[in-house]
């Protein structure tokens, strides 16, 4: 059979392939690349939207399957690349940045920073070039949870000046703007002041993802992030109590003020899990968060277990997901990884084009 | 299933804003609503502290006492959720969300269906 038409064969049954997040065929969604056939011999890429692609191995397999499966066909070779797409929305600053995820709860206590450090591990893991922000002014905690010693931030040129960095991730913290132990006593209008410095005067160079880490609440901090920042999606955390979820709702009614896409809701210390027995067991009640994500109608990510090792994880600067990959919590942080990136691509593809970012001058 | 899991899809957003003539704006909408606004409107009805009292509600801001040329001189969006004004009388201070900005909209079917503001 001559080549070309084989192409065409092939291309036709990789129409067939869904992309189950996107539910739109990958052909259509633009992700196959270089096809090449010669003699036989089929070879192509499937550009997926990030790395940390769940279904990354299912779509890779489907590919090959069903190409293998068309008459004439000696060999496939199929390579999975990805190409982060940007946000939309583009505001002068962090032009840079292609995702800028916002990690909050409306309650203290709940984990973020924990939830935080580990899904920004989870994603840098995956191949994603990767930064953490550490939102809380006041309580920074970052910095120890992945074991920085507190330094001056290095500086650049134009003001700018560098993000620490460890286990491949650029941080920055208001724990590096202070002496160790010593508490930054501002009032509010401060805080907006250290956060837009934070936005704006930060070399991170280029990033597939900047997770921010939200103090609770929804104050100052949370404000001026979403009128400065072009935030991409915010991750609600909450743990499965109803104290706690009346909390995270306000968080999930905030965003949802100021329209940034909720990419869904996150239940930490769902369960405990003993040496003992591998039994689950649900020490705050269950299914708290996915009862929240279904009365507002947006996705719940994941429930993360309660064990000792993450917070040794945090104490110690080695997290969960470094320290013990293979561990139930790190697969679950693993898998919330995956799922944040889906939800990103989601919004991306699903965005009508509103004109989200712009400036008009009056003519008199 | 994934459409609707979003449900900050149903608030619309300006699709394409536009000025018309040196007194007045247009907004079309991710809805496909086209609103129409006169500047003075919009300045009077500025939703910042020192123009209405934060705490109570009440318009601070004495409309007679706005210039008869009153116009901006800049807009821009705020976040992904409201549009500031850079007004000639040097006033910037209001960010008009997206929701207020359909409550003050002047287009016809709008104020048909409304009393005076």
């Amino acid at each position: 059979m001559e080549d070309q038409e084989l192409q065409v064969k092939v291309m036709a049954v990789l129409k067939t392939v869904i992309d189950p997040d996107l539910h739109k065929d990958i052909v259509g969604l633009g992700f196959v690349k270089e096809m090449n056939v010669t003699g036989g011999k089929v070879k192509f890429q499937v550009e997926l939207t990030t790395p940390a692609c769940p279904v990354k191995e299912q779509l890779r397999t489907e590919c090959e399957t069903k190409v293998r499966a068309i008459d004439g066909v000696d060999s496939v070779d199929v390579e999975m690349t990805a190409m982060v797409r940007t946000a939309q929305h583009s505001q002068p600053i962090l032009t840079k940045v292609k995702n800028i995820i916002a990690v909050a709860s409306g309650k203290g206590g709940v984990g973020k920073s924990t939830v935080s450090v580990n899904l920004a591990i989870a994603l840098q893991m995956s191949g994603a070039r990767v930064g953490l922000m550490d939102g809380d002014i006041y309580g920074p905690s970052i910095p120890q949870m992945l074991g920085i010693p507190i330094s001056p931030p290095k500086a650049g040129s134009d003001n700018k000046f560098f993000p620490h960095e460890k286990y491949g991730i650029k941080v920055v913290s208001a724990a590096f703007l202070s002496k160790e132990g010593q508490p930054l006593m501002l009032r509010g209008p401060m805080l907006g002041g250290i956060i837009q410095q934070f936005l704006q005067n930060v070399d991170w160079g280029e990033l597939d993802y900047l997770v921010i880490d939200l103090p609770p609440g929804t104050g100052d901090v949370q404000l001026t992030l979403t009128q400065r920042a072009p935030l991409s999606g915010a991750v609600v955390v909450t743990t499965p109590q109803e104290v706690s979820l009346i909390d995270a709702e306000k968080g999930v009614r905030m965003f949802e003020s100021v329209k940034v896409p909720l990419l869904g809701i996150v239940e930490n210390m769902s369960y405990f899990v003993c040496d003992n027995c591998d039994k689950k067991h649900h020490i705050f009640k269950s299914g708290g968060g996915n009862t929240l994500a279904e009365k507002f109608k947006v996705p719940f990510l994941g429930e993360i277990p309660l064990v000792g090792e993450v917070v040794e994880g945090g104490d110690s600067g080695v997290p969960v997901v470094l320290g013990d990959p293979d561990s139930p919590v790190s697969r679950a942080y693993q898998a919330l990884g995956g799922q944040v990136a889906a939800q990103l691509s989601i919004t991306h593809s699903s965005e009508d084009k509103s004109e989200s970012s712009f400036e008009l001058a009056w003519k008199g | 299933m994934v459409e609707e899991t979003r449900s900050q899809v149903s608030d619309p957003s300006p699709k394409n804003v536009r000025q018309v003539d040196p007194k007045t704006l247009e907004i079309i909408w991710t809805d496909g609503h086209e609103s129409v606004y006169s500047v003075r409107h919009l300045r009077e009805n500025c939703p910042c502290a020192s123009c209405i009292d934060e705490w109570t509600g009440e318009k601070r801001i004495d409309p007679s006492s706005i210039s008869e040329n009153i116009q901006p001189l800049n807009l821009k969006s705020v976040g992904l959720y409201a549009i500031q004004f850079f007004w000639n009388d040097g006033h910037d201070t209001g960010f008009y969300s997206h929701k207020l900005m359909r409550k003050l909209c002047q287009c016809g079917e709008c104020s048909s269906g409304k009393q005076e503001v």
